[in-house]
């Protein structure tokens, strides 16, 4: 069997890093409805990034949907 | 005095030997800021704001030692064209480095319009208000909005004359002074009630009763040293006049050097309220850019008003409590995590006074009642 055959999951799903510019953000919140498990809102509805890494897919949803275009993504590698 | 003859590499090894680090506050490695700057050809600007509150060693290293700060730059940016010197308008320090005839970055008198990405888009013609930082802007880059920022790098004015004396001294002359982890001679604001307020030269590691001494010793009755300002820590008397004045000691109340500020409160005026004055001034301050601090501060500062006015004193705290934890590291620059840590601060070490007021009475004007 091909060595990479027998990677576990989470070693091959895609993921990126996620940052808010925080100049841009206006506190839109639609991020913490595409990544509910990465981003909450403060009480000003503001995102806090409990987790900064996120599936890649949802991750570029997030910033696709952001209407203030302050998602930033890193990819590994 | 000859510099010129100083190789950019015998400079960088002498500044790393040295360990020279930021003197404005954010203590990072100025060897590997000015190797940046050398690889990029970066401008330079040389940071005299004095924006801190209580800061003043900028300008005194602007009045006693500009051309060893002059020297400085040139090993730093070597093109003197590439070279400005940020002051706030109309301040005397500006007046001074006009009258020298160096090109002046006049910065408008706001808290955060003098950090450091402030300053580099202030110095490209944009608002002096702090960008988001991405890749280091001593490398070029864009702000959030594309706009193009070139090559830049911001010192501390007492940085850039260090980086001058250790080029003429040495690094085994710098690292005389200090502790291994604080080295070299540094400069520290002392004000407040104190009778000889003013800036002294001294390095990290002195019992900071020394320092007070220096300045006449602290006011009867003075109960709270405040170190690095508004992005500092409060000290209680007993605890300041028995530590050292380096990051060791002063981490233990979560404060660090910081910017080389001390400012021994008013004994006259109640602390509570002082520290009401003080976050209400830094809500005022906030560039109202990032959602945290813009609606952040002004929260944080109604809650210590409520509970220095006993009103709803119990919510009040708690709301205080969660809303500290919520500020830092959230905005793009670093002024809503110092509040964060003041307020932290201030409320720990007036905790007792606090709930005083709570209770609708004031142990200050207690005491003044007895002492009138």
């Amino acid at each position: 069997m091909p060595p990479e055959t027998t990677l576990p999951l989470e070693t091959v799903a895609a993921t990126a890093t996620i940052a808010i510019d925080r100049v841009l953000c206006t506190g839109h919140g639609i991020c913490a409805h595409v990544l509910p498990d990465q981003v909450s809102l403060d009480e000003w509805g503001y995102p806090i990034l409990d987790d900064t890494t996120a599936e890649l897919a949802a991750a570029r949803a997030a910033a696709r949907l952001c209407p203030a275009r302050a998602i930033r993504l890193r990819t590994p590698g | 005095m000859n510099r010129t003859d100083v190789a950019p590499s015998g400079l960088l090894a002498a500044l790393s030997e040295a360990g020279l680090t930021g003197r404005g506050g954010a203590a990072f490695a100025t060897a590997r800021k000015v190797e940046a700057a050398h690889r990029h050809g970066a401008q330079l600007i040389v940071n005299a704001c004095d924006g801190e509150i209580g800061a003043a060693k900028d300008g005194w290293v602007i009045e006693h030692h500009l051309a060893e700060l002059v020297a400085g730059a040139q090993l730093v940016a070597p093109d003197a064209r590439r070279i400005r010197y940020a002051a706030k308008r109309d301040s005397a320090t500006a007046q001074r480095l006009r009258a020298a005839g160096l090109p002046v970055l006049e910065v408008p008198d706001r808290y955060v319009s003098s950090e450091e990405t402030a300053l580099i888009s202030l110095a490209h013609n944009g608002l002096a208000r702090p960008l988001t930082k991405g890749e280091p802007f001593v490398q070029g880059g864009r702000d959030s909005h594309g706009r193009r920022i070139e090559p830049s790098v911001v010192l501390n004015a007492e940085t850039v004359w260090r980086v001058a004396q250790i080029a003429d001294r040495g690094p085994r002359w710098f690292r005389a002074h200090g502790t291994p982890a604080e080295p070299g001679p540094r400069l520290v604001a002392i004000s407040g009630a104190v009778p000889r307020p003013g800036v002294l030269e001294t390095e990290a590691g002195m019992p900071l009763r020394t320092l007070l001494a220096a300045a006449g010793g602290l006011a009867d009755g003075a109960e709270v040293i405040g170190v690095s300002g508004l992005s500092g820590v409060l000290l209680p008397r007993a605890a300041a006049t028995g530590m050292r004045w380096d990051s060791g000691d002063l981490g233990r109340f979560g404060g660090s050097i910081g910017p080389g500020i001390l400012h021994v409160w008013d004994p006259a005026r109640c602390p509570v309220e002082h520290v009401d004055d003080l976050l209400q001034y830094a809500a005022g301050q906030s560039a109202g850019q990032c959602g945290p601090c813009m609606f952040g501060l002004p929260a944080i500062a109604a809650d210590w008003h409520a509970l220095s006015t006993a009103q709803d004193s119990r919510a009040a705290d708690a709301r205080l409590e969660r809303r500290i934890d919520l500020l830092p590291g959230r905005g793009a620059c670093r002024f809503p995590d110092g509040i964060a840590r003041f307020a932290a601060s201030a409320r720990s070490l007036l905790a007792d006074h606090l709930a005083a007021h709570a209770a609708g009475r004031c142990p200050h004007r207690d005491r003044s009642n007895h002492a009138a």
